[in-house]
């Protein structure tokens, strides 16, 4: 996909999150449709394109939340890094085992993210936030992204896709 | 090792910018958050919130009004018999309102006005894991500003963090950026109240305070940025460390930040 797509496409994302999805929020617990859309660009494109997609979707989601500038689009990036190399190793992509590595990556994420604030500014709940957030979330877009890969059902969008992403890496 | 470069470049790019990124999260955790790029995102984010937001508010805010109609009757005869009872109160207290003037006056204290408000609607929440953001309805237009304080019925909610004409972009008290001065309502003590995902922690607590679990955390207006005396927070727990001069206090914001719906921002 090109670069100005997944620019569109993100500065859409960004804004449903934070206005469509929050009344789905239990509590501080949302389900997290960037990070699922994102899984789902690294199965279908590679590792490459994923961590350069999850960069730029990460500075945007820190700009717009003004929070600390990279420190999601470097998490994003890993995400997107991992997710890519997940795909070149998965054939059946719509298989429920996927949901189950999106919610690996969610709580990874949310972890990771954990350490890095615990490292530059200390005293993180980490339990508390484990419990009573990273997991719960993790979960929940697990399941989001088990609605999100539905669509692909369709075997012969996913070959279609894949044999694409093939032809450009080789 | 040119020849190794030049065969993994794309994976050597992407190396370089993973350690940029890193890099560019320490110089702000060293010299403070970098406002530069907040302006065109938000501007950009603000504008489809809004947009996208719409519908979904007007189906609510009618279904929402259907139900006040069908209360509002027996809200009011209800609220008349309020409306008697507090205009009994309302003289006793202007009585006493008089009288403190009076011996304000005879002791020469600062008057101090309470502070006026815009009320403002959440239209978005922050959607990164690493932070706590909402976004509110009203900006510079408005009259709002920069570090103007937030607050709710039940307390305080956090700071505007930056402003467009149409919106403004608050940090709430559980991001990791955000600090606070507050001191324990119970014994004055004094400390600085961090964001933590969440909840909050309580920084430079001496090892020797009493502080303990259910205190209320009221805001010391040090920081020129709240009023004095706003609820906070209250203390979850205090744990004292042997080779610490301070003690580890986690606290959990009063206001229920994930369902906040309403706020109030507080003029300067």
């Amino acid at each position: 996909m090109k670069p100005r797509y997944y620019l569109v496409v993100f500065l859409l994302v960004i804004p449903v999150q934070a206005s469509l999805l929050s009344p789905l929020s239990l509590g501080s617990v949302g389900p997290d449709l960037a990070l699922a859309l994102l899984f789902i660009i690294g199965l279908l494109t590679g590792p490459l394109e994923a961590a350069l997609a999850g960069m730029a979707l990460g500075l945007l989601q820190d700009v717009s939340a003004a929070s600390l500038i990279g420190l999601t689009g470097f998490t994003r990036g890993l995400v997107g890094l991992g997710a890519g190399l997940l795909g070149r190793r998965m054939f059946d992509l719509t298989n429920p085992s996927t949901v189950i590595f999106l919610t690996a990556f969610s709580l990874a994420e949310g972890i990771f993210i954990s350490i890095l604030l615990q490292l530059f500014y200390g005293s993180i709940p980490f339990w508390n936030l484990l419990f009573a957030r990273l997991i719960p979330q993790a979960l929940y877009t697990g399941l989001l992204g088990y609605f999100l890969l539905q669509p692909l059902r369709d075997r012969k969008i996913v070959l279609a896709l894949k044999r694409r992403v093939i032809q450009r890496e080789f | 090792m040119p020849g190794f470069i030049r065969k993994n470049k794309r994976s050597v790019v992407i190396l370089i910018l993973f350690a940029f990124l890193f890099w560019l999260v320490t110089i702000q955790v060293k010299n403070g958050r970098f406002p530069f790029m907040e302006r065109p995102v938000l501007a950009i984010a603000g504008f489809f919130e809004r947009i996208i937001a719409a519908p979904f508010r007007f189906l609510e805010s009618a279904g929402t009004r259907y139900v006040y109609l069908v209360r509002t009757e027996r809200d009011n005869g209800r609220l008349r018999q309020e409306l008697v009872r507090l205009q009994i109160e309302n003289s006793a207290t202007t009585e006493l309102l008089t009288e403190n003037e009076r011996l304000r006056a005879l002791l020469a204290f600062k008057k101090q006005n309470p502070p006026t408000a815009f009320a403002v609607q959440i239209i978005a929440k922050g959607n990164s894991p690493a932070s706590s953001t909402i976004t509110i309805n009203k900006g510079s237009d408005d009259g709002i500003e920069k570090d103007m304080a937030v607050v709710a019925e039940d307390g305080v909610v956090g700071r505007v963090q930056a402003v467009l004409p149409g919106t403004a972009k608050v940090i709430l008290l559980t991001d990791p950026g955000s600090t606070l001065a507050v001191r324990v309502q119970r014994n004055r003590e004094e400390g600085l109240l961090e964001g933590k995902l969440g909840l909050c922690a309580l920084k430079y607590v001496s090892f020797y305070a009493d502080i303990q679990e259910g205190d209320l955390l009221v805001t010391s207006g040090l920081d020129g940025l709240f009023p004095k005396g706003l609820p906070v927070a209250t203390v979850l727990r205090v744990v004292k460390h042997e080779a610490s001069a301070f003690q580890s206090v986690t606290a959990r914001p009063i206001v229920s930040l994930s369902r906040l719906e309403e706020a109030l921002v507080l003029r300067k």
